[in-house]
């Protein structure tokens, strides 16, 4: 009964999307005020009728009621309660569920905050957002149902969840993720609105502006989780593995940082208007491709959900009508479209540009390495795969420019920069970053290792040169106090810039210095790795609650000084019969010690992977740093000042 | 020709949906049927019933059988028993495979046939037994040489010792009579059925 009343609040959730796509719209043209008042309270009963269907599905997993299908095949009688409530999620019909449920909360979130914006605009934007909203709930409810139910035959019990998302990371994971990429559907809707309007002033990029930044924050945290989760829980130390559907969350992110060092050019200097759309149109897209290529089963994945060409087939369409009707409006409207502002070769605009350029080419290499499979297969030429060396050593390349142009950036003004008054402060800091790159790389003592003093180096200028941007800020507003000054979108580039900066040091550094030893060991047995002493000094067999396995604990100790204790697993679940590693990791800023347990071996032995990993925590660290940047950001004042009425009422009849 | 630049992301989208749309209709795994139509692999497995005789490929051929891929640890595979018990009392022919679990050796646990016999002929007492004979995977190498992905699985093998079928999951009222059409054409057609 619960189920039905979720499958019934998601048919009219349908219906009322239509509604919020047909008549807002409408009335924008007509001049009609009616239809357009209409979005706000259609888009918030659209969020309220979802949350409801979401709240049934969850009350089905909770009392365990095999007879819904899609319990059935994710879930177990022997689940821990916050492992079923999160296995709503675990596999496709569920995870489409979450996505629409996002999908109208950020509808309805613009519904309450657009307050400030002129009537038409807002309209225009729910209209479209409306009209994203239709296809996903039509794809709900016709292609994958959570609701369905398996009677009158039903399961005695479920099929148990995947275990390997039977995780704390895997509970915060998705939700994360799916935030950003809808998300990036206001900002598409913002494109598209100013498209049908054919204005785009810097009131509209301010207003663009921060849910750009919010959906960015959303991504950049939950690729950031998705990282670490397959860090402890694969077993195998990697943090990052250029899997198609890690590049397909990556991909929108790029854009989306893209877009966001746009959006500023566009907001302060009225330019770059064809790129800022063009890449806000692009964010989404990339995000609905990257949903069409992990449920369509076009590409093998790990994290791909079953195969199906009808879902693929109505994804396929849909992304037709919405990238190709975007595309096309934006061929026909966009030309008309001039900027005013003029700039010299060396000013922010360029530098910004330079940006752009680079954070595009990464996607276009992301891109081609993740669908050029596809093409080869495709054309006929046979399968072909692309693994992790053609992407490391191609964003090795991209980072080096790219971090050198950061640093520099936010020294550089807008409209043109002499050079001269800027080469010596930046020449100061750029010995510093010398410096400092050196002396952290003199204490690992192999000067061999050119990567990681390359690394250091852009992650050193990146740092010095923010840190002496800052300087010369408080120099000019009179001293330290003069800081508080600063606008919050400014601390919140800098934040941002420092986060990428740890981001780059992590990677050179792990990569670099990290070293692993596959061993064998008996209970006493020890293991020396970079000055590490790994002792296994037991292992017991594991009882959970819907798990067995072998645990081991081992003491680590450095200078016959004991250092941790480790715990690491190996957990068989019965059910799935599927077998899964939990790492032990024992967390520094300088370093990760991590242990993972294997086979059990005649003797008794185990197999066991260890890794002593430096810097490891600075690529997730970095990551933080940056939605924090992202979230400083957005607490700027200006995104929150109401537009002057004037100005609101010359908007309106602009976008008439 | 800068009005034509702003139409280049329309076409460059429409390119790749073409690609997209053929690659839809082709399955990047393409081994979901690898078994089928190939002859049943060796082995040579005891039987639980008289661990002794070992049972081979060769002895399933002469008539069209199910191998049904079972254990006492797998709920759904229980509660299949029953019906499959039906299916014996129909003259269907059903043998069994039993998936033994992994056992850790060094924690006292140890893989005695005979309990597991006893525990199987309780189980098979109380919930029904369908199976002519019961093959015992003590290192699971039939199971995984047949790709076996879960409990409970069906193969249906015709005459020949080929494999025919591939079910995943129970065998129940509802999917049963698909099972069924193709078992009595492969019974009635004689080795040379499709």
């Amino acid at each position: 009964m619960i189920a039905e009343v979720g499958h019934l609040a998601l048919c009219f959730a349908l219906a009322l999307s239509l509604i919020l796509a047909l008549f807002p719209l409408y009335g924008s043209y007509k001049g009609a005020a009616g239809p357009v008042l209409l979005a706000r309270p259609a888009a918030l009963l659209l969020f309220l009728l979802t949350a409801v269907s979401f709240a049934a599905l969850c009350y089905a997993f909770w009392i365990n009621d095999f007879t819904v299908a899609y319990v059935a095949n994710n879930s177990n009688s022997l689940l821990p309660w916050y492992y079923r409530l999160t296995a709503v999620w675990g596999s496709h019909e569920g995870s489409m569920l979450l996505w629409v449920l996002m999908l109208s909360g950020w509808t309805a979130a613009v519904a309450l905050l657009s307050n400030s914006l002129p009537l038409i605009l807002q309209g225009r934007i729910l209209g479209v957002l409306g009209f994203v909203n239709v296809g996903f709930y039509a794809f709900v409810l016709l292609m994958s149902n959570p609701f369905e139910r398996t009677l009158p035959f039903f399961p005695v019990d479920g099929r148990d969840l995947n275990p390997l998302l039977q995780d704390f990371g895997m509970i915060i994971h998705p939700p994360l993720l799916y935030m950003g990429y809808v998300g990036f559907a206001v900002s598409f809707a913002f494109a598209i609105a100013a498209l049908l309007g054919g204005r785009f002033d810097a009131n509209w990029a301010r207003w663009a502006r921060p849910w750009t930044l919010a959906a960015w924050l959303f991504l950049t945290l939950g690729i950031m989780l998705g990282s670490w989760w397959a860090y402890y829980e694969l077993g195998w130390g990697g943090w990052w593995f250029w899997d198609p559907v890690e590049n397909a969350s990556l991909m929108p992110w790029l854009v989306g940082t893209a877009l966001i060092h746009s959006l500023a050019v566009t907001e302060k200097r009225g330019t770059f208007k064809s790129w800022t759309v063009l890449l806000a149109i692009a964010a989404f897209s990339l995000s609905l491709l990257g949903a069409f290529l992990v449920r369509s089963g076009v590409l093998v994945s790990v994290h791909a959900f079953a195969t199906d060409p009808s879902r693929g087939l109505f994804l396929l369409a849909f992304l037709l009508v919405v990238v190709g009707g975007s595309l096309l409006l934006y061929g026909l409207r966009m030309h008309a479209v001039r900027s005013q502002a003029r700039y010299q070769l060396f000013s922010r605009e360029v530098l910004l540009w330079g940006n752009n350029v680079f954070l595009l080419t990464a996607t276009l290499v992301v891109f081609l390495g993740t669908l050029y499979p596809l093409f080869h297969k495709e054309l006929g030429l046979g399968s072909i795969s692309i693994g992790e060396p053609f992407f490391n050593s191609i964003f090795q390349y991209l980072a080096i420019p790219f971090a050198l142009l950061l640093g520099l950036a936010p020294w550089v003004r807008w409209k043109q920069q002499q050079l001269q008054p800027l080469l010596k402060p930046l020449s100061l800091w750029l010995v510093a970053a010398l410096v400092l790159a050196l002396g952290v790389l003199s204490m690992y003592q192999t000067p061999a290792a050119n990567v990681a003093l390359l690394g250091l180096l852009l992650g050193a200028w990146v740092t010095m040169a923010t840190i002496g941007e800052i300087q010369q800020k408080a120099a000019q507003l009179g001293g330290v106090p003069g800081l508080f000054k600063l606008q919050a979108s400014h601390w919140g580039m800098v934040l941002g810039h420092l986060g990428f900066a740890m981001l780059v040091v992590g990677i050179a550094m792990t990569k670099t210095f990290s070293v692993e030893k596959d061993v064998r060991m008996k209970i006493g047995d020890s293991v020396e790795l970079n000055g590490y002493t790994f002792l296994l000094s037991e292992v017991y067999a594991l009882n959970g609650p819907n798990y067995g396995g072998q645990a081991a604990e081992l003491e680590v100790f450095q200078h016959g000084e004991k250092v941790t204790h480790l715990h690491a697993e190996k957990r068989f679940y019965p059910v799935t019969r599927a077998v899964m590693t939990e790492a032990a990791v024992h967390a520094r800023l300088s370093r990760d010690l991590y242990v993972a347990l294997g086979e059990e071996l005649s003797g008794p032995s185990w197999a066991l992977r260890v890794y002593v990993k430096p810097y490891v925590r600075w690529i997730w660290l970095g990551a933080i740093l940056m939605a924090l940047g992202g979230l400083v950001s957005l607490s700027d004042k200006r995104y929150r000042r109401k537009a002057k009425t004037e100005i609101g009422e010359q908007g309106a009849q602009a976008h008439a | 020709m800068r009005k034509a630049m702003f139409y280049v992301p329309l076409a460059a989208f429409l390119a790749l949906s073409l690609f997209l749309l053929s690659g839809l209709f082709s399955d990047p795994r393409d081994h979901g049927s690898a078994l089928i139509e190939k002859p049943l692999p060796d082995f040579s497995l005891p039987d639980l019933q008289q661990p002794t005789r070992l049972v081979t490929a060769a002895d399933l051929k002469g008539e069209v059988t199910l191998l049904n891929v079972w254990g006492l640890w797998c709920p759904t595979c229980n509660a299949e028993l029953g019906f499959l018990t039906e299916l014996r009392q129909q003259g269907i022919r059903i043998v069994g495979l039993y998936y033994v679990q992994p056992v850790d050796a060094s924690f006292g646990d140890t893989f005695d046939i005979n309990t597991l016999r006893v525990e199987v002929q309780d189980k098979l007492a109380e919930q029904g037994d369908p199976y002519l004979l019961n093959i015992v995977d003590e290192k699971r190498s039939l199971i995984f040489d047949l790709g076996v992905t879960g409990a409970p699985e069906t193969f249906l093998i015709d005459r020949n010792g080929v494999i025919r079928h591939h079910h995943v999951g129970d065998i129940n009222p509802q999917n049963w009579p698909k099972i069924q059409q193709l078992y009595q054409q492969l019974q009635q057609g004689g080795s040379d059925a499709p």
